[in-house]
């Protein structure tokens, strides 16, 4: 076994599962050493999803084995995977919001912890072996997605757990906030506990894991030590194809300046003022609750704010809300593709054409013919990947979403095209035909604000970025020829307020 | 890819299940009451059943935009007593027809104000227009109360012509009663609103999901005022259907609508999560829930079980609707 002489805690053998009219798994082996980190990389519906399920218990197999911990796992369900020291922590978290962090790590069990003193002391213990201060009576509902992971966690290690699996686990964290993750695996590694780790992210994958298994189309192409990998190997067998580059070039021709923000000032923000020129991506670097979210939501007229003064074309408009915006010449893609971008069980047609609807109605009626030429368009221009324009949105993948909601707004051609976290969730080959458009929105006048936690897509796609800590800016600098600590430095507020970076 | 195809497929048989469900179950029911029960299947029963129908379709009609839009009205109730005991108060005074537009006008603004207290508190989920709706609609029996002083008008009080009311009770066109006719020039009317129009789509995108909508551009607050205000205009035309067949206007008279109309809407599968379903879904929802109650009657099953039945198939609607799958 490429796992060597380590004693295996999991092993997986020629497990495949079908769904109606789609083979999810196709003969997956894999075999986990104990303490070891095992990444596994692969697009979105290439099957990792499905096995964690089955490890899980929510899914049953068709055919394979499941060995865990030296015992044959057979028709579990999930309460028992745990209890077999079989943990998950999925991307949406499973917690309680309305309860306190002691409670929801030993969610149910109070009894065996004597009580509550007894479960929030316990709870306390857990916490602080991971090198975590949250107080245990705290609700979890006022944590942030780095707190809250690492109550999963916690609650992990007190089902005595040999095994952790973390689904994309860095999707909702902001750099730091990783930083701090890839502490805790570590030390969990130490304790000897193993630990799958899921992700898109192939900076995390070589950063951190051990082995790494890559799948693509239900089957495991390949498991590997991390140190025989490339990085751009790993990408051609994700995505089954060669990728030359991650970015393409960033646009060239940047003109004159097309709008002027001046003071924008709320609870959060404190006298934000910048500009945009045209045919530039300006973006926008910051830790996740630094404001740079706020900032545009006040722009677009999604929040209500007011004072501040918005300048396009040299020209003085007031935006109250985002129809106003929409008619501004302003597009938004919202930082919550499924909550706040689709209406996921409508069709794939009707999500594209929602911001165009005056463009194909008349007299207050709609023209569906009109509106299928639009669905049709987009789909075909943006080469969205769906059986047709009727299916509800919800069916496609991460990427294809998103690109629905991109030419939702291409539709009306925006001069100003806002897109706060455009890759978020999705695959690689996606992210590169998402860079693509955005390249060509920028090289055909377009200007486009990039918000990212990704700090390697802002610096590669931005001709400017700005950064934002604690709702002010705190510098403006030339990506392209400003060190990277320098930027990050000063979007965790550490270098003066100076506008001097840039050249 | 295949797996998306075959999915949809079976998508699709499912909700053609769904959709025939509800005919089904009319069919099975005016079948079985009719071998039990001859008399189920007489002109007179019929006609029966084509009046009954009346102020429950119109209610409910009003009642399936304001769910697409994915929020709730319980003071369908008080709108309708409202509009009872006003218009009928008025047409000693002002005549008939005048009489008539000030009724449908006084529901509409009740439903508009249903909007306006809604949009300015800033309650923006079902749950928050449950409990304001039920407010307003104490506020408007409370009126109705006030106004009429707690007493029953009469069609025989009115010594002036009420033409136009008693034909809207009794009256036929050919063999169809004249609230039959009116239900199915409004149901055209809005089955087009609803389909065809800018402001149905809009309606149906805010309800589907009103965070995009209102991000994509789309007026979702104007979306809300025209919904409550077709729900509170069908509720007054309902009253005065209502009203113009019992040939008195007390104000209670509305009792009970808001629920049946909720039920009518949920059972024919317009989903309360908003966005998705139909005026024509209603039409099949109250001619189940109409007939039911018929064959009930008819087999002389007593009021207080049909209505455990009733309450059993809204739980078995809503159960039916969270099995489907986004």
């Amino acid at each position: 076994m490429e796992t060597g002489s380590a004693e295996v805690i999991l092993s997986i053998r020629g497990v495949s599962k079908t769904f109606p009219g789609v083979k999810a798994l196709d003969n997956v082996s894999i075999d986990v050493a104990r303490g070891m980190v095992h990444g596994i990389v692969g697009e979105n519906g290439a099957g990792k999803s499905t096995l964690m399920k089955i490890l899980s218990g929510v899914y049953q197999k068709d055919s394979g084995t499941v060995v865990f911990d030296g015992k044959q796992i057979e028709h579990i369900t999930p309460h028992q995977s745990m209890l077999s020291g079989l943990a998950i922590i999925y991307q949406e978290l499973n917690l309680v919001n309305t309860m306190s962090v002691g409670e929801n790590v030993f969610l149910g069990r109070f009894k065996e912890m004597k009580g509550m003193r007894g479960t929030h002391a316990a709870a306390r213990k857990l916490l602080e072996s991971i090198g975590s201060k949250v107080s245990t009576t705290r609700l979890v509902s006022e944590l942030s997605m780095s707190e809250k992971q690492m109550v999963e966690i916690a609650k992990a290690l007190s089902f005595k757990s040999k095994l952790i699996i973390m689904d994309e686990p860095s999707s909702s964290l902001t750099a730091e906030e990783m930083v701090e993750l890839v502490k805790i695996i570590r030390q969990l590694k130490g304790q000897g506990i193993s630990i799958i780790y899921i992700s898109h992210k192939l900076d995390e994958i070589f950063e951190f894991c051990d082995i790494v298994s890559v799948m693509r189309d239900g089957r495991v192409i390949d498991t590997q030590p991390k140190s025989e990998f490339s990085r751009s190997e790993l990408i051609t067998k994700m995505v089954g194809r060669t990728i030359e580059n991650e970015y393409p070039p960033r646009p060239q021709a940047v003109g004159e300046v097309l709008m002027e923000v001046r003071s924008i000032n709320t609870q959060k923000l404190h006298d934000v003022s910048f500009t945009l020129r045209k045919g530039e991506i300006l973006g926008f670097v910051g830790l996740v609750g630094s404001g740079r979210t706020e900032i545009v939501r006040a722009l677009f007229g999604a929040d209500r704010v007011k004072g501040h003064q918005v300048l396009i074309s040299g020209k003085p408009i007031n935006i109250r809300n985002p129809k106003g915006a929409k008619d501004a010449g302003l597009g938004f893609i919202p930082e919550d593709r499924k909550l706040e971008g689709l209406v996921l069980p409508f069709s794939v047609e009707s999500n594209i054409s929602m911001a165009s609807i005056d463009r194909f109605s008349k007299f207050g009626f709609i023209r569906k013919s009109l509106e299928r030429g639009i669905g049709a368009r987009q789909v075909a221009s943006l080469d969205i990947r769906t059986p047709s324009t009727r299916v509800p949105v919800g069916n496609l993948s991460g990427g294809n979403q998103q690109k629905c909601i991109v030419g939702r707004w291409l539709e009306i051609s925006p001069r100003i095209f806002i897109m706060d976290e455009p890759t978020r969730g999705i695959d690689v080959g996606a992210k590169f035909e998402i860079y693509t458009l955005m390249k060509k929105i920028a090289e055909e006048g377009g200007s486009i604000i990039l918000i990212s936690s990704e700090l390697p897509e802002v610096l590669n796609m931005s001709n400017r970025v700005l950064t934002i800590f604690e709702g002010r800016i705190t510098g403006e600098f030339d990506p392209q020829s400003t060190p990277t600590d320098t930027i990050m430095s000063a979007a965790l507020g550490l270098a003066p307020g100076l506008a001097g970076g840039a050249a | 890819m295949n797996a998306q195809v075959i999915n949809r497929a079976m998508r699709g048989t499912g909700s053609v299940l769904r959709e025939y469900l509800v005919l089904v179950m009319i069919g099975v029911l005016a079948a079985v009451t009719g071998i039990v029960e001859p008399k189920f299947v007489s002109g007179a029963n019929l006609v029966n059943i084509m009046r009954q129908f009346g102020p429950l379709i119109m209610v409910s009609l009003g009642m399936t935009f304001v769910i697409l839009g994915n929020f709730i009205d319980l003071s369908v109730a008080g709108t309708i007593n409202l509009v009872a005991v006003v218009t009928i108060s008025l047409i000693q005074p002002f005549g008939q027809i005048p009489a008539l537009l000030m009724g449908l006008t006084l529901g509409a603004v009740c439903g508009a104000l249903n909007s306006v207290v809604i949009l300015t508190s800033g309650a923006l989920t079902q749950a928050e227009a449950l409990f304001l709706t039920f407010g307003m609609s104490t506020v408007y029996s409370a009126i109705a109360l006030l106004y009429s002083g707690g007493t029953t008008m009469h069609f025989w009080d009115i010594t002036k012509s009420k033409s136009v009311f008693e034909a809207i009770g009794s009256g036929s066109v050919g063999p169809l009663s004249v609230s039959f006719v009116i239900f199915l020039v409004l149901l055209a009317a809005l089955w087009i609103f609803q389909s065809q129009t800018k402001e149905g789509r809009a309606i149906r995108l805010t309800g589907g999901n009103k965070t995009a909508a209102r991000l994509a551009g789309v007026r979702i607050k104007r979306s809300i005022v025209v919904i409550y205000t077709i729900g509170g205009f069908m509720a007054g035309v309902g009253a005065i259907v209502l009203f113009s067949r019992i040939t008195t206007a007390a104000p209670v008279i509305g009792a009970g609508y808001e629920t049946n109309a909720i039920l009518s809407v949920v059972v024919g599968g317009t989903t309360l999560k908003g966005g998705k379903g139909s005026v024509l879904r209603t039409v099949m929802g109250v001619l189940l829930i109409i007939l039911m109650s018929n064959c009930l009657d008819l087999l002389g099953v007593s009021t207080y079980l049909q209505v455990a039945v009733k309450g059993a198939i809204l739980v078995f609607a809503i159960w039916l609707d969270n099995r489907k799958q986004v």
